[in-house]
């Protein structure tokens, strides 16, 4: 049974300490204020960053590291934020209106106090995403931007944004994920220039910086003057980074942290035996799979990759290398974006030895094929290729074999399209536009096997002039349905996302979306 | 004369070392594949925002080139910044942070190993055979064949999580509070001290033996000098020659190898930054920290060489 099977899609299944941070999922603003009465005040979050070492920036609209992020969205905000049930809520912006197709127009929150004490108003915003957009920035969320043709500030309080077409994606690149659309001060950069500011950065979070030792942690302080009354309840943040994850057990498990932004999937069980200590899981906004080298053989045979995949039993390799913490998939849309998901399995990503033979048939290499897959690592990553290569060479008799790189020579041939295979994913990304679109979209933004359909192009540019979800979700299926038959890739799996805390830590409410850093506000030490 | 004369050359030969290290792991880091851009834009990086980053950082510069003007930069006494694995901060900055922690934890561990062998490689040497001698040897060999990230996690499940006597996690460097410091690098310190013990031991016991049969020693206790007397200054100062120079070895091993040991309990040190600027690529810090590590294994080993020569001055002749 899978978490999406089971429970819902996007629901959440907490395993302890469930229903109180469920209730508060859907809590906004003012709910909050009521809510905080029985609330402790004061004390420091530690709060680790658990998996990574490394965080390059603070300024966002530079940052490309989800771990950049996940810290840096403790001090900032954006227009619009994603709540637990993965629907676009206000942040900055009050509310929103498209008077039509080509404009998306935004009311912002009055009397919103930058660290630095200046007030933020459209000025910032517009100033903040023409410097994402702005080729001089070099972000590399550019891209996701340079639909906007000009944006307009009818007053302090409104921002006005002109695409060059219809683009529905957007919106959700103005939430404070992943996309550096973080609000900045203007006045804060221009004083300090751009090194200092992403050393030091002044944002409207619920946190102002206070110190940042690089690879070991970055601090923060509670901002006096937040916008969402009451709020944080906390003094400080601390956002340690805890690189190797069994430390990680070992640091929540010794008091050495309260809360981590994951939860190594073999100790899952036994940490939700502990009494001290709450996991939460949800299918999580990422997606594992096989790219093909479609332009060579052998991976140029849609007959041999339909075969491969007919092969892969992915329900074995959720189970031996996720310990059953996540789901197989059948296309590239995460379950956690609902209405984007094709629930019904796909033929073609079940496992049938039988089926899988006949399409080895009809293709033109037979058993005995040789082909390298890369991977990398030590742990659940190389695991699972492994998994795939001993299941394909046995059920098809091909001759896989497995190269183990290391991850950042993996991911520059995965990026220029030079091996045959390799074991990867998309992780972090919560717009269903980053997934069938950008990878399988002729001139998609990361379709590097090349992949092209002239019918799914169309599919896709419709769903991006489509403003009613649920008709979007339908054409991005449909879309999905014809990339499957194809097989670009080895379709595999996707898998939860886990938070833990111990018993100190009270309001903390897990988010599909995981931004981590600004899901500090309503959390206290009970 | 002889001993002014056989300085020098060790210190040219120092300094030789030196370049030569620095152009050879410049030209290694280089060459393997990968990208620091690819390690600082993340998943979203465009051809073209890639190709603006090497602009920016000069790496689109050949290979020599950017040698060239990274040791220019080095000779002005200027180690740059950090260009993939903490954007921007000066590398000065990152190694005051991370050196001192990797020292006091390496000279931490250093001294336990000295007193555990001490303690040990004599009393088995002196009870050869016996079974203080047994059990001293099976523990040393316990302690140089267990894996050190298996035995960290042995030494925080029991003096951490069970008995909690030390933080299961994160260390106080010695500049904030040296007490701290003392409390928080016990159990890194001898997970990394443990190994070091087992080889040191070995190698006093196995010399104390060796030497107690020397004529000379023979001849001594011949003359009716009194045992203690004849340990401490015919035995004990010979069989400590190699031992100093295996200690010497030891400190490559403290200042690289203990990376596993300074993830494992959080310890901000050298071994982690090296590693993490080689995966992401951050070609500056890896350079800084092997020209830091080159400098200090160099001076280390300068300094057995010359302790031992006048431990044994025929060395110098």
């Amino acid at each position: 049974m899978t978490i999406h099977d089971s429970n819902g899609v996007g629901r959440r299944s907490f395993l302890k300490g469930a229903a109180a941070a469920g209730g508060m999922a859907v809590v906004t603003g003012p709910m909050l204020s009521r809510v905080a009465l029985g609330q402790t005040r004061g004390g420091t979050l530690r709060a680790a960053l658990l998996g990574f070492g490394v965080v390059n920036t603070l300024d966002p609209q530079k940052a490309g590291l989800n771990s950049d992020f996940f810290v840096l969205n403790t001090m900032f905000n954006s227009l619009v934020k994603f709540d637990g049930n993965m629907k676009i809520v206000p942040d900055l912006a009050e509310s929103w209106t498209n008077p039509n197709p080509t404009t998306y127009e935004f009311k912002l929150r009055k009397g919103v106090k930058f660290h630095d004490g200046n007030e933020m108003t459209s000025d910032d915003v517009k100033f903040t995403i023409e410097r994402v957009a702005a080729e001089a920035t070099k972000s590399p969320n550019r891209a996701k931007f340079t639909v906007i043709d000009k944006i307009e500030t009818p007053d302090k309080y409104a921002i006005r944004f002109v695409t060059k077409t219809p683009f529905v994606p957007l919106l959700s690149f103005f939430t404070n994920t992943t996309t550096g659309s973080q609000i900045i001060s203007r006045k804060a950069l221009e004083k300090m220039g751009d090194e200092a500011f992403g050393k030091a950065p002044v944002g409207t979070g619920a946190f102002k910086f206070k110190e940042w030792k690089p690879g070991e942690k970055v601090s923060f302080v509670a901002h006096k003057e937040y916008f969402e009354q009451g709020l944080p309840y906390l003094d400080a943040v601390d956002i340690p980074l805890i690189p190797e994850e069994s430390s990680g057990i070992t640091a929540i498990l010794g008091g050495q942290i309260d809360i981590a932004s994951t939860a190594p999937f073999a100790d899952v069980p036994k940490l939700q035996q502990d009494p001290n200590i709450t996991v939460s899981k949800m299918p999580g906004l990422n997606f594992r799979f096989i790219q093909l080298n479609i332009q060579k053989p052998p991976f140029d045979d849609v007959h041999f990759r339909r075969a491969l995949s007919l092969a892969t039993n992915r329900e074995a390799i959720v189970a031996a290398a996720l310990f059953g913490e996540g789901s197989p998939m059948w296309g590239a849309t995460p379950p956690a974006i609902a209405w984007a998901y094709e629930k019904k399995p796909r033929e073609l990503c079940v496992f049938n030895p039988e089926r899988a033979k006949a399409e080895l048939a009809k293709s033109k290499y037979k058993a005995g094929t040789e082909a390298q897959v890369i991977t990398w690592g030590s742990s659940w990553w190389k695991r699972w290729t492994e998994i795939f290569v001993a299941q394909v060479n046995q059920v098809l008799g091909v001759k896989f074999t497995l190269d183990v790189m290391e991850p950042n020579a993996a991911f520059s041939r995965f990026r220029a399209n030079d091996m045959q295979a390799q074991a990867t994913g998309w992780i972090a990304r919560v717009e269903a536009d980053e997934y069938v679109p950008e990878i399988f979209r002729t001139d998609g933004s990361r379709n590097f096997n090349k992949y092209s359909n002239p019918e799914v192009d169309k599919l896709v540019d419709a769903s991006r002039q489509e403003f009613d979800q649920a008709k979007r979700g339908e054409l991005l299926k449909k879309a999905e349905d014809l990339v499957v038959e194809d097989m670009p890739m080895i379709f595999t799996m996707n898998n939860n996302a886990h938070n833990m805390w111990n018993k100190k830590v009270k309001g903390f409410v897990p988010l599909p979306s995981q931004s981590f850093g600004n899901q500090f506000p309503p959390v206290n030490l009970g | 004369m002889g001993f002014l004369w056989y300085l020098t050359i060790r210190i040219g030969g120092a300094l030789a070392t030196i370049a030569a290290g620095s152009f050879l792991i410049f030209l290694i880091m280089h060459l393997a594949p990968g990208d620091p851009a690819l390690a600082v834009l993340g998943e979203s990086a465009t051809t073209e925002t890639i190709a603006a980053y090497r602009a920016e950082h000069g790496l689109d510069e050949p290979v020599l080139v950017q040698f060239v003007i990274w040791a220019k930069m080095v000779l002005q006494g200027d180690l740059g910044k950090s260009i993939a694995l903490a954007g921007k901060f000066p590398i000065s900055d990152l190694l005051v942070t991370r050196l001192p922690n990797t020292i006091f934890i390496g000279l931490y561990g250093l001294v336990i190993a000295l007193v555990i062998s001490l303690i040990a490689g004599t009393a088995a040497a002196l009870r050869q055979g016996k079974l203080v001698d047994t059990v001293a040897t099976g523990v040393a060999v316990l302690g140089i064949s267990m894996p050190d990230f298996w035995f960290s996690y042995v030494l925080i499940l029991f003096f951490a999580l069970s008995l909690d006597w030390f933080p299961s996690y994160g260390f106080t460097p010695p500049g904030e509070s040296l007490i701290g410091a003392f409390h928080s690098g016990f159990l890194p310190a001898l997970a990394i001290a443990a190994p070091m013990a087992g080889v040191f031991a070995r190698i006093l016991r196995a010399s104390l033996v060796e030497t107690a049969r020397r004529e000379y020693v023979t001849a001594a206790r011949s003359y009716g000098f009194a045992a203690p007397f004849v340990f401490i200054h015919y035995v004990f100062r010979n069989a400590i020659i190699p031992f100093v120079t295996v200690l010497g070895l030891q400190v490559r091993y403290l200042l690289g190898g203990v990376v596993i040991i300074e993830r494992v309990f959080g310890i901000a040190g050298m071994g982690s930054l090296i590693v993490d600027g080689a995966f992401a690529r951050d070609y500056p810090v890896v350079q800084a920290c092997a020209l830091t590590f080159l400098a200090i294994v160099l001076s280390v080993n300068l300094i057995v060489d010359i302790v031992c020569a006048l431990l044994d001055p025929r060395r110098t002749r």
